[in-house]
C-alpha cells in the first residue's frame, strides 16, 4: 500500500487555485492594497503641489513608491492565516519541492494584489499628469518590477510569520532589499523621457525578476521551514 | 483466500523491519533537556500512544518525527533507512494533523480536501463526499469552514485519515474538540488502520481504547 | 581537517585561545591607533584644495571600508550556522550585526561631517553614503528580527538567512545606487576620496589608520564574542570554573 503522489506540477496548480479562491472569498485581501495605492498616490498632489508640472516630474516616482508600499502592506495575508490554520504545516509536510509551493503561494499573491495595481497605473499616471511618451515605459517597468517585490517580500514575511506584532519589522527587512527594483524602475521611465531606448532598462529589470524567481523562493521556503517550527 | 496470504505475507515481511523508529534521540528547549537517550520502534498494525504531562515535549516530539522541527539530536528511519535520505517517500507516507489542524476557515470542507488530497494523492469528489459524510460532516460539504464548530473543523481534518494513502498517521492531541460520537469514530478510524497494517502516533490524554495499544512515557 | 574544524566550532576552545591572544592584539592596535592618529593629525601637510578637512579622512575610510566587511562576514557566519549548525559561528553573527551597525553609523556621521566642510552640506544622496545607509537599514533589520524572535535556534537560523539574502542584497544595492547616482550626479560635484593620486606622506599614515581600526573591528568583535559565549554557555562547567576561579 505504498502511496503513489501526485506530481509536483499537479500541486502546484492545485495551491496555485486554492490561493486564488481564498483571494476571491476573502475580497478585502484583493482590495485593500489597491485602494492603498489608490489613496497614497492621491496624497502627493495634495502634499506637494496640484500643479501638473510639478506633478508631471515626479509622477513616474510617486506610482513606483505607491506601489512598492502597496506590495509590502498586502504581503502579510501570504502566509500568517496560513500559519494561523495550520494550512501551512501540511504545506512543508508535502512530498513535493517547498520551492514551487512557495513559488505557486506567490504568484497567486501577485496575480491579486500586484496585478491591479499594474492595471490601474495608467490612470492614476493621467491624473498625475504624466508625459505621454512614459506611459509605456511605466505600465512596462511595474509589470516587470512588482513581480520582484512580491518576491522579496515574501522572505520577509515568511522570516516573520511567527511573530504576533510585525509591520515594523517586515518594513525594515523588505523595503531597503525593494530599492535596486525602485531605482531600476524609475530610471527607465526618466531615461525613456530622454529619450533613451526602453528596452535595455527592461532588460535589467527583466535579470532582477529572473534572479529573484530563482533564489527567493528558496530563501522563503528555507525561513519557512525555521519560523513554523 | 489468496488476499489473506499477501496480507499476510506483507504483514510478516513489515514485522521485520520497524515502519519508523528513533535512535538516541536528544531534545533540549531553553536549556532544559525535553528528553534524551529516547528509543522506540514502530511496527505496521500499531497504535503508539505518546504520554507525558504538560510541558514534557509530547508536541516536540511528534513535530522532530515529522520533520517540522530540527532542533535535535539522534537518528530517525523510515522503514530502516534514514528519513533525511528518503524524505520524498517519507513525506508521502505520512498524515499528520497538529494543534493547528490545517483547515482554512475561508474555504468549505470540500475545497479544503480538494487541496490537501492533491497535495498527496488526488481523489475524486465523490470519494470526499463519501468521506465527510463517515466522519458527519453530511450536508456541511458546501459551508464555509468559519461557521463549523471547532469540533467539525475537527473532523475536516479527521476525514483526511479517510481519503489520504499514508500509512503513517501522526496526530497530535485528535481528541479535544471531538465529541462522544467524534471519539468514537477517531478510536474505530485507528484500529481499521492498525488492521490494514498502517501505523499510528498519537498524543492525547483520553484513554485509547484501542487493542494491542504500546505506550511511551515522556518526562 | 575535520577535528580542527569542530575543535573551532567549540565556544571553550575559542574562549581559551582569544584570551590568549587578546593582549597582542590590543597592544598592537594601541600602537597602530597611537602612531596613525599622531601622524595623521600633525604631520601629514594640509591639502591644497580641502585643507585640514583632509584629515577627516583618516577616520572615515577606515570605518567605511571595514562597514563594507560585515555583511560577507554575516553571510559566511550565517551559511557556518545553517550548514553545519556551529554554535560559535552564530555567536560572531549575533554581536556583529550590532557592531556592524555602529560601525556603520560612525562611517555616515564622519561623512557628512566631512561633506559639510566640501560640499557646504551635512547631507547629500551620494552614491557612497546612500548606499551606506541602506545598509546601516538592512543591518537594523538583522537586529530586530533577531531580538523579535524569541527562541535562540530559530532566531539564529532566521537571522543566518537574512544575512544572506542581506549579503547578495546589499552588492546589487550598491552597484544599483552607482547607477542611480552618476545619472543624477549634478555637474561640478566631486565624491569624497575619489581625489587625484596622493603622495605617500598621505596615503601611508591612512593605511597605518586602516590597519588600526581593523585591529579595533578584530578587538570588538572578539570581546562582544567571549560576552555572548559567556552568556550562551552560562550553564556549562567550565564557565562555572572561570567564574569560581576570578
Amino acid at each position: 500500500m505504498s502511496a503513489v503522489t501526485t506530481t509536483t506540477g499537479a500541486a502546484f496548480i492545485a495551491t496555485l487555485r486554492r490561493d486564488l479562491l481564498i483571494a476571491y472569498k476573502k475580497k478585502h485581501d484583493v482590495v485593500n492594497p489597491f485602494m492603498f495605492f489608490l489613496i497614497v498616490a492621491t496624497l502627493f498632489p495634495i502634499g506637494i503641489s496640484p500643479e501638473p508640472e510639478r506633478l508631471g516630474e515626479i509622477a513616474a516616482g510617486v506610482l513606483w513608491i505607491a506601489a512598492l508600499l502597496a506590495a509590502m502592506l498586502s504581503m502579510d495575508s501570504l502566509y500568517r492565516s496560513d500559519f494561523e490554520d495550520g494550512s501551512l504545516e501540511q504545506l512543508l509536510l508535502s512530498p513535493h519541492p517547498l520551492y514551487f509551493m512557495v513559488l505557486a503561494k506567490n504568484i497567486a499573491h501577485w496575480l491579486v494584489s500586484g496585478l491591479p495595481v499594474v492595471l490601474v497605473s495608467p490612470l492614476i499616471a493621467y491624473m498625475l499628469n504624466l508625459p505621454d511618451e512614459a506611459y509605456l515605459a511605466v505600465f512596462l517597468t511595474l509589470l516587470i518590477g512588482t513581480p520582484v517585490l512580491s518576491l522579496l517580500g515574501s522572505i520577509g514575511v515568511a522570516l516573520t510569520v511567527g511573530l504576533g506584532s510585525r509591520g515594523l519589522i517586515l518594513a525594515v527587512i523588505t523595503l531597503p532589499m525593494s530599492v535596486p527594483v525602485l531605482i531600476a524602475g524609475t530610471m527607465a521611465v526618466q531615461q525613456t523621457l530622454n529619450g533613451a531606448p526602453l528596452l535595455g532598462y527592461l532588460a535589467i529589470l527583466g535579470a532582477l525578476l529572473l534572479g529573484s524567481l530563482a533564489l527567493a523562493p528558496l530563501a522563503s521556503a528555507a525561513a519557512l521551514r525555521i519560523t513554523v517550527n | 483466500m489468496s488476499v489473506a496470504t499477501t496480507a499476510e505475507s506483507e504483514s510478516l515481511a513489515n514485522s521485520k523491519i520497524p515502519v519508523l523508529a528513533a535512535r538516541d534521540l536528544y531534545c533540549e528547549r531553553d536549556d532544559r533537556v525535553l528528553f534524551q537517550h529516547l528509543n522506540f520502534e514502530l511496527n505496521a498494525g500499531q497504535v503508539l500512544q505518546i504520554q507525558g504531562s504538560n510541558g514534557s515535549g509530547k508536541t516536540t516530539l511528534l513535530r522532530i518525527l515529522c520533520g517540522l522541527n530540527d532542533g535535535y539530536q539522534g537518528s530517525i528511519f523510515w522503514q530502516g533507512v534514514e528519513v533525511t535520505e528518503q524524505a520524498e517517500q517519507f513525506y508521502a507516507d505520512l498524515l499528520y494533523i497538529g494543534h493547528r489542524v490545517g483547515v482554512s476557515k475561508v474555504l468549505t470542507p470540500l475545497e479544503n480536501l480538494r487541496w490537501s488530497s492533491t497535495l498527496q494523492q488526488r481523489v475524486d469528489d465523490a470519494v470526499i463526499y463519501q468521506a465527510l459524510c463517515d466522519v458527519g460532516l453530511r450536508g456541511f460539504e458546501e459551508s464555509q469552514c468559519f461557521t463549523l464548530s471547532a469540533g467539525q473543523q475537527q473532523r475536516v481534518s479527521l476525514a483526511r485519515l479517510l481519503i489520504s494513502p499514508a500509512r503513517l498517521w501522526i496526530l497530535d492531541e485528535p481528541f479535544t474538540t471531538l465529541d462522544t460520537t467524534g471519539v468514537d469514530l477517531l478510536e474505530r478510524l485507528l484500529q481499521q488502520h492498525a488492521d490494514k497494517g498502517g501505523a499510528v502516533l498519537v498524543t492525547t490524554h483520553h484513554s485509547l481504547q484501542v487493542p494491542d495499544l504500546q505506550r511511551l512515557s515522556l518526562g | 581537517m575535520w577535528l580542527w574544524f569542530s575543535k573551532l566550532g567549540s565556544p571553550k576552545w575559542f574562549y581559551e585561545l582569544s584570551g590568549k591572544w587578546l593582549p597582542w592584539l590590543i597592544a598592537v592596535m594601541s600602537l597602530l591607533l597611537i602612531i596613525g592618529i599622531v601622524w595623521a593629525l600633525l604631520f601629514v601637510p594640509p591639502d591644497y584644495q580641502q585643507g585640514n578637512t583632509i584629515r577627516i579622512m583618516y577616520i572615515h575610510v577606515p570605518f567605511a571600508s571595514i562597514s563594507l566587511a560585515f555583511f560577507p562576514l554575516m553571510a559566511v557566519a550565517g551559511t557556518i550556522t545553517l550548514v553545519w549548525r556551529m554554535k560559535l559561528a552564530d555567536m560572531v553573527a549575533k554581536t556583529a550585526a550590532p557592531l556592524g551597525a555602529w560601525f556603520t553609523a560612525l562611517a555616515l556621521i564622519s561623512g557628512s561631517i566631512w561633506g559639510s566642510d566640501i560640499w557646504g552640506t551635512w547631507w547629500i544622496w551620494d552614491g557612497r553614503l546612500t548606499s551606506m545607509l541602506l545598509q546601516f537599514f538592512l543591518l537594523i533589520g538583522v537586529i530586530s528580527l533577531r531580538s523579535a524572535l524569541e527562541d535562540t535556534e530559530a532566531a539564529s537560523k532566521a537571522c543566518a538567512v537574512l544575512s544572506i539574502v542581506g549579503c547578495i542584497n546589499v552588492f546589487v544595492i550598491k552597484f544599483s545606487v552607482d547607477w542611480w547616482n552618476t545619472l543624477h550626479q549634478p555637474a561640478g560635484s566631486f565624491s569624497l576620496a575619489d581625489d587625484a593620486p596622493n603622495p605617500p606622506e598621505v596615503w601611508v599614515p591612512l593605511v597605518v589608520m586602516i590597519l588600526a581600526i581593523y585591529c579595533f573591528f578584530a578587538v570588538s568583535l572578539i570581546l562582544a564574542t567571549r560576552n555572548e559565549i559567556l552568556v550562551r554557555e552560562r550553564r556549562a562547567q567550565w564557565v562555572e570554573d572561570l567564574a569560581c576561579n576570578s
